[in-house]
């Protein structure tokens, strides 16, 4: 997640715009689909939209700093002159091209946009005889009609009606479709509704491409387009959330991350390579509700945000015993054993040789928790399948079992990851083990009393609420990258105000990691809360005050904050993650168990890479 | 396996397969809970106990996707039993029996029993909303309500019916009849080389349920246990022949007598 932060802020860096500076047909074609995608998503702004055209010369600069300018730029309304203008990445080969040569290059891109002028045109002819269909003529677009398509006969509630305003006015919509510009996925409204919207978007992807340029976001006055493609895959997110185009862009690799965990990288390659144009649908059948409740998640849940894991409090010794009782119930080939309560990770444990070569990043977790709450509609039984971890490897599966420790209530779940297809029956004995030593030891009805804790507990009056994350040092380098925040309590008890500060810290996370001007401190006096956030070596920290706190009352209340996290970390985070041998005998894989360790390793994890 | 051995033994697996949505986890979830309630597309497989009398019979609830269609034969290995559901509403949902899911099957029992299971009968038949099984049919309204995930549901009936006369004029029109199944019941036959006189006859393998009022879903699961008994009873013969020691049995045993002498 951070590299790819990174990566991405170098290429923002090296970043020129070709200046194909006479509005050429092909400029003209791109403004018309890009106001025909207009017309669709979001119809207010329609005729300024058609007015203006594209603008593909403002430099990047310019615009962030529209952004960065001001302390409350928050509040403040983007200037109008800069409604519709897609952001466009050279590629190397254009840059290194000597001065000299710039006429020749130029014709040639020119070229290249006629070509793809006639396939932008093929496009949207294509779009529209599938509208025609429908008989439906007027003055308005034919996109705006897209919903129409289908017979209103199979309408179930996920499909709504895509030419409603109530769709359009939908926060934050998320598209996936093939390059062969297939519709995938959309987070509202039915796929097949949506197929020439969708077909407008491949239009705008590739007619950027074949100017060897990446299309990355347009931003009008009300919404933020960003579209981030990956291997065959092209993911658009349209937004007027007013999050940031790298945070919008992490999302979208979320989402892209979840289908790989479900089908991996190396299968889609391979269907697409095969066949160009096939329906991913048939795949991905019955895992929209994943999907959306990976979205939703996103939206509610700031663990994404912080790319980290929260977990639940928990006196350091249960805790301890817990991962124990883990430890224990082994058998070959399990790699991870992961103990969940209410949502929230309680303990993890791991096999030896796997966390000598790699750890499991957050992300990986966040998707297996989001699979879990998915999929419990039936929780009784022991469920057995085949996931993909798509940070630790995202070629291969994991077969992973799933099942709950008390039901009816089906709070407390148990994850165990194995690399055998086979190992069903193994695996769920080692469930057994655990349940009669979690009997044993009354883990449940401790576990039970366990939750996340109020922010009066710190003792500090002007302090709201806070979110930490501490970094990692080289004494716990493979750990898992965690955060600590409490329960949002009054005023942010409803889900409006939540998802307001919500929003608050989204936009502090997007000006700390700012890739054109990073912050270090911001001191952010909102409407009607003061917010810091500070962000050193050691840590990550976004702190939310009541609105009179004074600058120097912020900054002692945050050393009494750091102090007090300093006191209870071994209740809030998960210090050590302990490890096992998955070797025959575990009682002696302390000692002098290599040889078994390697036997672990061939029969299991080599297996895996 | 010697890992098969420390689990409480399932004394026989019966598998449950079809496409998406027919209604497979609906179906289970009838039979175990004795409720239908809003399910959502199952991931993998599920792994079910069920208590049937002194016997463990573990029920494997498959998913329909074809994203996992790449697990189901291990699922299938060595099941006494394979109901294969369909939706009677839809015709494909029975075409993909043959061709998808048949050849899954392969790695069962070779005396594995197949039953053709067509679910949603509420749907096109009057009399499935009369459940014939114990369940009170007030209960059974009420849940109704909380409706189902697939569309044709939604679509038909936007407003719970009140009665099954009201419903009977928004009944969907029927795909796959009886006969239609009796007919795959016979090609399955053939593709497992079994004499039909010798098999179990159609009449008897092929049902019509509804999960979402429980009609025949009692009747469905009783009658395939009562036809997997034989295999039950051979599988526990075999086990006592085998000349194995069952280190479980008599840990089980010394660990009972511990705890009891202790306390």
């Amino acid at each position: 997640m951070e590299r790819d932060n990174h990566q991405e802020g170098e290429a923002q860096g090296v970043k020129i715009c070709d200046p194909p500076s006479e509005s050429n047909p092909a400029a003209d074609t791109l403004a018309t689909s890009l106001s025909l995608l207009g017309n669709h998503m979001f119809p207010d702004s329609v005729e300024r939209n058609e007015r203006l055209g594209v603008n593909r010369e403002v430099p990047a600069d310019s615009l962030l700093s529209d952004v960065t300018a001001e302390e409350s730029s928050l509040d403040a309304e983007t200037p109008s002159n800069q409604i519709m203008k897609p952001e466009t990445e050279c590629q190397d080969n254009v840059s290194t091209q000597p001065a000299a040569d710039r006429g020749t290059e130029d014709s040639a891109i020119d070229n290249d946009q006629s070509n793809s002028e006639e396939f932008v045109v093929t496009m949207l002819a294509k779009a529209k005889l599938e509208e025609q269909g429908l008989g439906v003529k007027g003055r308005s677009s034919p996109l705006l009609e897209a919903g129409n398509q289908e017979s209103p006969a199979f309408m179930s509630h996920r499909d709504e009606d895509v030419t409603a305003d109530s769709w359009r006015a939908h926060r934050k919509h998320v598209f996936v479709l093939s390059e062969a510009g297939k519709p995938i996925y959309s987070r509202y409204g039915s796929e097949e509704a949506l197929s020439s919207t969708m077909g407008v978007m491949m239009a705008l992807v590739s007619f950027v491409q074949s100017g060897d340029n990446i299309i990355r976001s347009v931003y009008s006055e009300e919404h933020t387009v960003v579209f981030l493609q990956k291997g065959p895959l092209v993911l658009v997110c349209v937004s007027s959330s007013r999050q940031s185009e790298q945070q919008l862009r992490a999302e979208l690799l979320y989402v892209y991350y979840q289908i790989i965990s479900m089908l991996t990288q190396a299968s889609i390659s391979r269907i697409f390579e095969h066949k160009k144009n096939y329906d991913l649908r048939r795949l991905l059948a019955g895992s929209e509700k994943i999907l959306d409740g990976l979205l939703n998640m996103v939206d509610s849940d700031p663990s994404f945000l912080l790319a980290a894991v929260h977990c639940l409090p928990l006196a350091s010794s249960l805790r301890d015993s817990l991962s124990q009782i883990l430890q224990k119930a082994i058998t070959p080939n399990l790699v991870f054993s992961i103990l969940i309560a209410k949502n929230q990770l309680l303990t993890i444990v791991q096999e030896k040789t796997v966390i000598e070569d790699t750890r499991l990043e957050p992300t990986d977790i966040h998707l297996l928790l989001n699979l879990i709450g998915a999929s419990s509609a039936f929780q009784a039984g022991e469920i057995w399948t085949p996931i993909c971890l798509p940070l630790f490897n995202p070629d291969c599966y994991f077969y992973a079992y799933i099942s709950y420790l008390d039901p009816p209530e089906c709070t407390v779940c148990l994850l165990l990851l194995s690399t055998d297809k086979e190992a069903f029956y193994a695996v769920a004995d080692c469930k057994r083990k655990i349940e009669e030593a979690m009997v044993a030891q009354n883990s449940l009805s401790l576990i039970a009393k366990a939750q996340s804790y109020s922010v009066s507990q710190v003792g500090v009056s002007d302090l709201r609420h806070f979110m930490y994350k501490p970094f990692d040092v080289p004494d716990n380098y493979r750990q898992l990258t965690q955060f600590t925040s409490p329960e949002m309590e009054a005023p942010y008890s409803s889900e409006e105000e939540k998802m307001r500060l919500l929003d608050l810290y989204r936009y502090m996370h997007s000006r700390i990691h700012s890739t054109s001007r990073p912050l270090k401190l911001i001191y952010h006096v909102a409407e009607r809360e003061t917010l810091l956030a500070w962000v050193t070596s050691k840590f990550e920290l976004y702190t939310c005050f009541s609105p009179l706190v004074t600058k120097a009352c912020a900054i002692t209340a945050i050393t009494k904050l750091l102090r007090w996290i300093k006191k209870e970390e071994d209740r809030l985070f998960i210090r050590y993650p302990p490890k096992y041998s998955t070797t025959p005998n575990p009682s002696k894989s302390s000692r002098g168990g290599k040889s078994d360790q390697q036997d672990s390793t061939d029969n299991g994890f080599l297996s895996l890479l | 396996m010697p890992d098969m051995s420390k689990m409480k033994k399932p004394d026989v697996k019966v598998v449950l397969l079809g496409d998406m949505n027919v209604g497979k986890t609906s179906l289970l979830h009838r039979y175990m809970e004795r409720k239908f309630k809003d399910t959502v597309s199952t991931v993998g497989g599920a792994f079910f106990l069920k208590q049937w009398g002194p016997y463990n019979i573990s029920i494997w609830d498959t998913a329909g996707r074809e994203q996992f269609h790449g697990l189901g034969s291990m699922y299938c290995r060595g099941a006494a039993a394979v109901i294969l559901t369909y939706d009677v509403t839809n015709w494909q949902s029975l075409a993909e029996l043959e061709e998808r899911f048949l050849s899954l099957t392969d790695t069962a029992n070779h005396d594995c029993i197949y039953a053709i299971v067509g679910n949603k009968a509420d749907l096109t038949d009057s009399k499935a909303h009369l459940s014939r099984d114990s369940d009170g049919q007030s209960e059974n309204q009420t849940e109704c309500e909380e409706g189902r995930t697939e569309p044709e549901v939604l679509s038909a009936c936007p407003t719970p019916p009140a009665s099954p006369a009201s419903l009977s004029g928004l009944m969907l029109h029927k795909q796959v009849t009886r006969e239609d199944a009796v007919a795959l019941y016979g090609r399955i036959l053939r593709y497992k080389g079994l004499e039909e006189k010798s098999s179990l006859p159609a009449e008897k393998m092929c049902f019509e349920t509804s999960a979402k009022t429980g009609y025949n879903v009692d009747a469905l699961f009783e009658a395939l246990f009562d036809l997997v008994l034989p295999s039950i009873l051979r599988k526990r013969h075999e086990n006592q022949e085998s000349p194995t020691v069952d280190l479980e049995e008599c840990r089980g045993v010394s660990g009972k007598k511990a705890r009891s002498s202790c306390c």
